[in-house]
């Protein structure tokens, strides 16, 4: 099946398919799918500019509006970091750790 | 204007390999039990040996509407320093639960309130296989026994044969 492609007027939430929790400095990422949140199975672990993305992944904010942030936020080439914020949204889709929030 | 952020990563972790704090187990075990779902983790210690080991893996359930039992082994929040705890009800205080590791002779019950209580422990595995000792039927009578502190003593005497007996066939 072929992944949707990130598109920037969508907005993005986590799935209902994981925890995640800030531990220790670290976002820790609990996968639920398989009906089990299992410590001896994969997780995911997101850095601090991962986490910065993810913060803002409110249900509200679609992914302009997050990048419009991070680019008045950073100092860094605009596009460079739309390649980055679409870089990391097409990791979780395809790992189901996030969803496109459902129109209306 | 903060300088150029690093690029953004998500790692692929191994849960095995990941070291967190019991307090932050705790808080996973917590949001994943909340969702009605199992959670499986690593456990690490010996107060609940000879039924529970250093590494054993361990699955925890949601408690449901049924409140704990004497005999089965809960995982709890402890209210002297908030880590996560297993251990055995072996009884009951008013509304508190009394809890006890198994392997913790002469240690005083600990009253627990039953809101501390995340889950009980459904099922536990060493070296890839289901143990099933400690969790059946016998549950009621190792609460006694660890209750009136003869549990530890019991398993020291078991294992002090088991050591004869080895010698003997060697």
């Amino acid at each position: 099946m072929q992944q949707p492609a990130v598109k920037l007027d969508r907005v993005y939430i986590p799935s209902e398919d994981i925890v995640a929790r800030e531990i220790e400095g670290e976002l820790i990422i609990v996968p639920l799918a398989a009906g089990v949140g299992d410590m001896e199975d994969e997780l995911y672990s997101l850095n601090d500019t991962g986490q910065e993305i993810w913060r803002r992944l409110d249900g509200r904010a679609d992914l302009q509006a997050v990048v419009t942030a991070l680019c008045k936020e950073y100092e860094a080439d605009p596009d460079l970091i739309i390649q980055d914020v679409v870089g990391l949204m097409e990791e979780l889709l395809k790992r189901r750790i996030v969803v496109e929030r459902p129109a209306g | 204007l903060r300088g150029p952020p690093g690029r953004p990563v998500l790692s692929v972790r191994s849960g095995s390999g990941l070291e967190l704090s019991s307090k932050a187990l705790a808080d996973l075990m917590k949001s994943v039990l909340a969702r009605g779902l199992p959670f499986r983790f690593r456990v690490r210690g010996w107060s609940m040996s000879p039924f529970i080991r250093d590494f054993d893996v361990l699955t925890v359930v949601p408690l449901g509407s049924r409140p704990p039992r004497t005999g089965e082994i809960v995982a709890f929040v402890s209210t002297v320093d908030e880590r996560l705890v297993v251990h055995r009800v072996v009884g009951r205080r008013g509304a508190a639960l009394l809890v006890q590791g198994d392997n913790l002779a002469g240690a005083t019950d600990a009253a627990i309130p039953e809101s501390r209580v995340l889950g009980r422990v459904k099922r536990i595995e060493r070296d890839g296989k289901t143990v099933r000792l400690g969790l059946g039927a016998e549950r009621s009578a190792v609460a006694f026994l660890s209750r009136k502190g003869l549990l530890a003593v019991l398993a020291a005497g078991a294992r002090a044969l088991f050591r004869r007996g080895s010698a003997a066939r060697a």
